[in-house]
């Protein structure tokens, strides 16, 4: 760490970690609610689950985009944070109203929330992954736009290198496409078309800038490669994404009431949102092959490649399993899609903020380069328990993905909803035991952070 | 250093594909996409013979003739343009980008009135599968000729600005290499959709 | 090699590129734009005396986060089936659609799924009704398959 307001980033982070522990846990809930229909309820109706499930996901993720940021936009830039008051007072508003916010999913029925937040003066809630009350959607702008103005500040005045422009890119492409959350229409078709503005255009487009950004930056830190080959493949990536990803929004766009040409459109452009993803796994090994030094943090290259191999099989092979419209017609909101989701958003974005975290925190808890062995090795388990375990739900919940769409939609007697969802319970069983394991991961990975805390660092013959 | 830079010189003059490699990579990107666009139509179409030949009778074969030849000259004006800059002709190197990029919008002109015709009598995307590919599969290949003009303009641009000389005119070729491209992709258009019965 | 790919042109095609798909993307938005009147059962939604309906009903579907455990033409929560042609699979029946929220046990069913009981007045019970019965005329292109959704 060179530069002491980075250490701003710390607060981020293990605010990131806390929201982690609080997505699993639900999940774990919401995962028992599909086999023992009755569990919790009506105290915690799946819904709310699902709501704080999803909701500390995409909260956990910005908070962890947001600590890199302000961890490695000063180093690149070589200058201190434009304000790092800002980015500390930030800090709190957001994790307060995130807390509020969580906290109103579970203490009020959803309904009163609505009214509690004056949902009718501009109705934005109750659509999927946007069910934030209006107050919280504008606090969110305020938290981003003071966030934007304060990295763009700093890279205004520092060293601009591509890092940290793609990064901002992705990071106001991110505030610029959240605003369409405040469009919504009566007519389903109109809302559901933009709602993908900000879903497909985050996570298949300007997330993956700053993902880009990300990795970008801990590979020329932990290989010494040349920042040259570096931004090269990164420009060549980010391009290939955007030019694919954003025709490939048409993959949303089959069966919504929009015009029939999105299934060619849409087949044609997602079939090849894999490759930037294949190009990035490349990437990623032909840099840690190149090395010119050995990292002392061996825990943080495990995280980059993992990222860049389990993003391009969530992301990109499990995106083409069912991306072609004949092959979506029938796995459309089927199960198949949760499988694709999983994968997706643990492998690329989970593993990136993981990666950045691991970078990162051994030096903003005021080591040199690397935690002890023992705290890495531990870490280590954390990655493999985690990866393993979001790889078996991936094929747990594509099996069941698989039955539900031959039972519910092919053949002659089609089966009703709920009679498969019987049918495939097992499955779900199989899910539930492996997210258990997941949730082992996560508690070894955080005793990472505790453990061989006065041991000495690795020792490696470090070449710069 | 003076030596270094005759054996970077001869690398050049070896060097295969000219232009640019990035270039190359995003080409084979591009033709992947009209490969698989032109795979669907041509699939598609044997499906539906009766409708696509029907509505084929529609379109104006003469323009489409027309811009092919279009095209054609355009490549051929680009080609010199890259003789010219290995001459050290930088002057003649601009005023054959120029021509080419005249060609280009005489393609956009005559491509132009094609859809003005179409629109007028109300056909869209969503008027059949025929027009559908045909709308698809010829806007976005005009698309990419106003690219190609763009990229043309801005190798003609740095070309006035003596960017370029016998020694170092990669910039040239990776234009000239999209250019070719595109006309490539018309050339294979024209036949699949305009004459193809 | 590392000459004959530079970082110039990697960031040309960037810049290059995302303009263009980005364009191309609003060309076809504007398209979709011009085709959604003939498919999005505008119909209904303008009509003097559905319209006020169907806007409650959603305004309902939203404040009571229906889509955490249902979807709506595929999109939403896998818990629950398939609302965007409940009206068709229900007999094309707003009674019917009325009485099964109506009749939801206020404390569940014993280790089975069960939709809340969210004691909603007539008026509302119509409006969703209403709402769902326009949503199933929204021309999908066919989705789903089958009744079951």
């Amino acid at each position: 760490m060179k530069y002491k307001s980075q250490k701003v980033a710390r607060l981020y982070f293990i605010a990131a970690l806390v929201l982690f522990v609080a997505q699993i846990l639900f999940g774990l809930i919401m995962g028992l609610q599909y086999v023992m229909g009755d569990f919790l309820f009506p105290y915690m109706p799946f819904n709310v689950a699902r709501m704080v499930h999803t909701n500390a996901l995409i909260v956990w993720l910005l908070m962890a985009f947001m600590g890199a940021a302000y961890y490695l936009v000063p180093e690149e830039a070589e200058t201190e944070l434009a304000m790092p008051w800002l980015a500390t007072l930030m800090f709190w508003i957001f994790f307060l109203a995130a807390g509020a916010t969580v906290a109103g999913y579970l203490l009020l029925s959803y309904s009163d929330l609505a009214k509690l937040t004056m949902n009718d003066m501009l109705p934005t809630m109750g659509r999927e992954f946007l069910e934030q009350p209006t107050i919280t959607k504008l606090g969110i702008v305020v938290v981003a736009l003071a966030f934007l103005l304060n990295i763009g500040l700093t890279i205004l005045k520092g060293r601009k290198t591509v890092i940290n422009l793609v990064l901002l890119m992705g990071l106001t492409g991110l505030a610029v496409f959240f605003l369409f959350s405040f469009y919504n229409p009566t007519n389903v078709v109109l809302d559901k078309y933009y709602w993908w503005w900000v879903v497909h255009l985050w996570v298949e487009g300007v997330w993956e800038l700053i993902l880009g950004a990300i990795l970008a930056f801990v590979l020329i830190k932990t290989t010494g490669v040349d920042r040259e080959v570096i931004e090269k493949w990164l420009y060549i990536i980010i391009a290939m994404t955007l030019i694919t990803g954003i025709i490939g929004t048409g993959h949303h766009y089959y069966w919504i009431g929009t015009p029939e040409y999105w299934q060619w459109w849409g087949s044609i452009f997602s079939a090849m949102e894999p490759i930037p993803f294949f190009m990035m796994t490349v990437f990623a090994f032909n840099m840690v092959n190149k090395r010119r030094r050995n990292h002392p943090n061996k825990a943080a290259m495990l995280w980059a490649l993992g990222t860049a191999v389990m993003a391009f099989l969530g992301a990109g092979v499990w995106g083409f399993l069912h991306t072609l419209a004949p092959v979506n017609y029938y796995t459309h909101g089927s199960q198949i899609t949760a499988a694709h989701g999983h994968m997706a958003f643990y492998g690329a974005y989970v593993m990136i903020s993981l990666t950045i975290i691991s970078y990162a925190m051994p030096m903003l808890m005021g080591r040199t380069a690397a935690n002890s062995n023992r705290s890495q090795v531990r870490e280590m388990w954390g990655f493999w328990l985690m990866t393993i375990s979001i790889v078996f739900i991936t094929l747990f919940l594509t099996g069941a993905g698989v039955l539900q769409a031959f039972l519910q939609r092919m053949g002659e007697n089609p089966t009703p909803f709920m009679v498969v969802q019987d049918k495939i319970a097992l499955f779900y069983w199989l899910r539930e035991i492996t997210g258990v394991v997941f949730l082992i991961g996560l508690i070894v990975y955080l005793s990472s952070f505790f453990v061989g805390r006065n041991e000495p660092e690795p020792e490696v013959a470090v070449a710069e | 250093m003076a030596e270094s830079a005759v054996v970077e010189q001869n690398d050049k003059e070896r060097r295969y594909p000219p232009g640019d490699l990035a270039i190359w990579i995003f080409i084979l990107a591009e033709l992947s996409v009209f490969a698989v666009f032109f795979a669907a139509y041509a699939f598609t179409r044997l499906n539906h013979v009766e409708l696509f030949n029907e509505y084929q009778q529609h379109l104006d074969r003469r323009s489409a003739l027309i811009n092919t030849l279009a095209l054609i000259t355009s490549s051929y004006f680009v080609v010199r343009a890259v003789a010219a800059i290995k001459a050290d002709n930088a002057k003649g190197c601009i005023r054959w980008l120029l021509a080419a990029i005249g060609m280009g919008f005489v393609f956009l002109v005559v491509k132009s009135m094609e859809y003005a015709h179409h629109f007028s009598l109300g056909v869209n995307l969503s008027t059949n599968t025929f027009y559908m590919f045909y709308l698809s599969l010829t806007f976005f290949h005009f698309m990419h000729v106003m690219m190609g003009m763009i990229i043309l303009a801005a190798v003609a641009f740095k070309a006035k600005q003596g960017a370029y000389s016998a020694t170092e005119h990669t910039g040239v070729e990776t234009g000239a290499s999209y250019w070719h491209m595109v006309d490539l992709v018309w050339l294979i258009l024209f036949p699949l959709v305009y004459v193809m019965r | 090699m590392a000459q004959a790919f530079t970082k110039t042109m990697a960031r040309n095609i960037f810049y290059g590129g995302t303009l263009f798909f980005f364009l191309l993307f609003l060309a076809l938005t504007f398209d979709s734009h011009g085709q959604f009147p003939s498919r999005d059962n505008r119909a209904a939604l303008e009509s003097p005396d559905l319209g006020p309906k169907i806007a409650l009903g959603k305004k309902l579907w939203e404040e009571n986060d229906c889509i955490g455990c249902h979807t709506l033409l595929g999109e939403g929560a896998y818990f629950a089936p398939e609302l965007g042609n409940v009206y068709k699979r229900f007999g094309e029946s707003k009674e019917a659609i009325m009485g099964f929220i109506k009749s939801r046990p206020k404390d569940g069913v014993p280790g089975r799924r069960s939709m809340p009981q969210f004691n909603f007045t007539d008026e509302e019970l119509d409006a969703l009704a209403e709402f769902l019965k326009y949503v199933s005329g929204i021309n999908t292109s066919h989705w789903p398959p089958n009744v079951n959704g």
